[in-house]
């Protein structure tokens, strides 16, 4: 399922690779349909040319109605897209900003360094003055770090502010996006005066429109593919079950699933990331309190494939894990009982010898965890680096730190 | 690149639009975001002055995350973006006879006078794109492909203030 990297399908390391094949592709595209000239660039404020709009319109519409279908059929983890947070009166203020450089450059970052790239000489001055823009900003940074970091809104769907479902707002779009063609179109003609012979000689619209409006009206009433099926505990039924103890799963079967890298037996340390890094148990995955309920772990949480074991040094961490994502109606969710302090206390404390050689429970027991100290201390069990690990997937950071993104 | 050439005219708008719409879906597909261009010039530009004046850059918080991170700017992602819109804008240049130093400008401006109103331009974009947390690419066309609220207010913004100086600074352009 896509997102490809970040779902662990392929090599991070590709990353870069992919980087430069994108940007190969964005900046054809953007000097094919004419952006490295300002003055068409700057016609879309004046009414004599549109080519922004159309080619800036078609082409988020595309990208959009493709991520619809993909996730509508379940073929695409939204949850771990990046998605834009909002930092309102930000956000706000740089758009103004950014207007009033894009009337008096005539270019906007990208189309700017395509410009530069065949020789605009106006194009490289605009991106000198942007490195200067961008210093500036650095330079005061502390001055205006209130309005760069305040008003943060979070990561919300323009669909989720309006209060409406995803699909009804997609299709809006497409249809905003078909009557501003249109509309834009005749202003286009009425402003350079364009005579009617060369106007009629223009492709129609008129299918490729009605498609478009067709297939985005037939997602309308399409049943979309539930990931989650997260459904929220009640708080009576929550004290209920913290009550009964069988959350907990016993140090003698967190070892054994550990030793056989079972892939439907995941870890999840609750501790800080500083202590995860310094120790943690094989496989391992770090997940703080915190970071719990959070957008990008919805679906992780939310498929019901194996069991999720929280731990932390006590048990005391991992509980509150535990019932916080209980009552969010996250399921097949335990608790390592005692703790990493509690498990090394088993495996290393624990005598050689039955106390009871007539016990065969406690003798198998005994010998099963003399096996896995062995195992721990000598075989390649031990530190994070030993073992392949078995993470379900591979969550890679994508937000960066302090909502700093890029553009 | 001679000048008896002619340029070969632009692709379709929609065609144009459809086939970076692709583009984006794809860098969605595969890695998760979408596409940016101010953050390759602020990566480098964080990188150069971390290297030049670590002492001056230690004092403002925003290059705190440059120190954190220890990669240098060619292994930036949107670095390497950047470098490949350099080369696919030039392919394309090539390829349709589009090719040669130019200073493009409004009929109604001289050369300096275009010159310095895109030194202005850019600068102000730079500042904006910080604060609207990407540009036209990173925060509007993104933003809008992905439906966020940040990245359609980043865009209504742009053009919202756009439309309102045009008329201000319409003989740049007409």
């Amino acid at each position: 399922m896509a997102p490809f990297i970040p779902e662990g399908l392929v090599n991070p390391e590709l990353n870069l690779f992919f980087a430069l094949l994108l940007g190969i592709g964005f900046g054809y595209v953007l000097e094919q349909a004419g952006f490295s000239s300002p003055r068409k660039l700057a016609g879309v404020f004046y009414g004599y040319d549109f080519v922004v709009l159309r080619v800036f319109f078609t082409a988020g519409v595309t990208a959009m109605v493709g991520l619809t279908f993909l996730s509508f059929m379940g073929w695409i983890d939204m949850s771990l897209v990046f998605v834009n947070p909002l930092f309102l009166w930000s956000a706000l203020v740089g758009g103004a900003i950014m207007g009033l450089g894009f009337i008096l450059g005539g270019y906007c970052p990208g189309t700017s360094i395509v410009a530069a790239t065949v020789g605009k000489v106006d194009a490289m001055l605009f991106l000198a003055g942007s490195v200067v823009g961008i210093f500036i900003f650095g330079h005061f940074y502390n001055a205006w770090e209130p309005l760069y970091t305040g008003s943060f809104l979070g990561n919300p769907f323009i669909y989720e502010t309006l209060g409406m479902p995803r699909s009804w707002f997609a299709f809006a779009l497409v249809m905003m996006a078909v009557l501003a063609f249109a509309i834009t179109q005749r202003i286009e003609d009425n402003v350079n005066q364009t005579p009617k012979e060369i106007a009629s000689q223009r492709p129609s619209y008129v299918m490729p429109g009605a498609l478009l409006i067709l297939s985005m009206f037939a997602l309308l009433f399409l049943p979309e593919q539930r990931k989650s099926n997260a459904r929220e505990v009640p708080a009576h039924e929550l004290l209920a079950m913290l009550q009964q103890n069988d959350r907990f799963v016993d140090v003698e079967e967190a070892t054994y699933k550990i030793i056989q890298q079972d892939k439907n037996f995941i870890l999840i340390d609750v501790r800080e990331p500083e202590e995860f890094e310094r120790f943690a148990l094989p496989g391992a995955i770090n997940i703080t309190i915190d970071e719990l309920l959070g957008r990008r772990y919805r679906d992780f949480f939310g498929n019901n494939n194996g069991k999720k074991v929280f731990y932390s040094y006590g048990e005391s961490g991992a509980d509150m894990a535990w019932t916080v994502a209980r009552r969010a109606g996250f399921e097949g969710i335990y608790v390592l009982e005692g703790g990493l302090n509690g498990m090394f206390d088993t495996l290393f404390n624990g005598s050689d010898k039955p106390k009871d050689p007539n016990n065969l429970d406690e003798g198998f027991s005994v010998r099963f965890l003399s096996k896995a100290r062995q195992m721990f201390l000598e075989g390649d069990a031990l530190p994070r680096q030993a073992a392949p690990q078995v993470p379900v997937r591979t969550i890679i950071e994508l937000e960066t730190p302090g909502g700093r993104g890029g553009c | 690149m001679t000048t008896e050439t002619q340029p070969k005219p632009f692709m379709n708008p929609y065609l144009a639009g459809f086939l970076l719409g692709l583009v984006l879906l794809a860098s969605f597909v595969i890695t998760g975001r979408g596409l940016g261009a101010s953050g390759a010039a602020k990566d480098a530009m964080a990188a150069a002055v971390i290297h030049t004046a670590p002492e001056y850059a230690s004092q403002s918080g925003f290059y705190d995350a440059y120190f954190a991170s220890e990669t240098g700017p060619f292994r930036s992602w949107l670095v390497i973006l950047a470098i490949g819109v350099i080369v696919g804008g030039f392919i394309s240049g090539a390829s349709s006879n589009r090719l040669g130093l130019k200073m493009e400008r409004g009929p109604r401006i001289n050369k300096p006078t275009r010159a310095l109103f895109a030194i202005a331009g850019g600068l102000l974009f730079g500042l904006g794109a910080q604060f609207g947390r990407g540009c036209t690419s990173g925060a509007a066309l993104s933003g809008m492909a992905v439906l966020s609220t940040g990245g359609i207010l980043t865009m209504m913004a742009i053009f919202g203030s756009g439309y309102m100086m045009a008329w201000f600074f319409r003989k740049l352009w007409i």
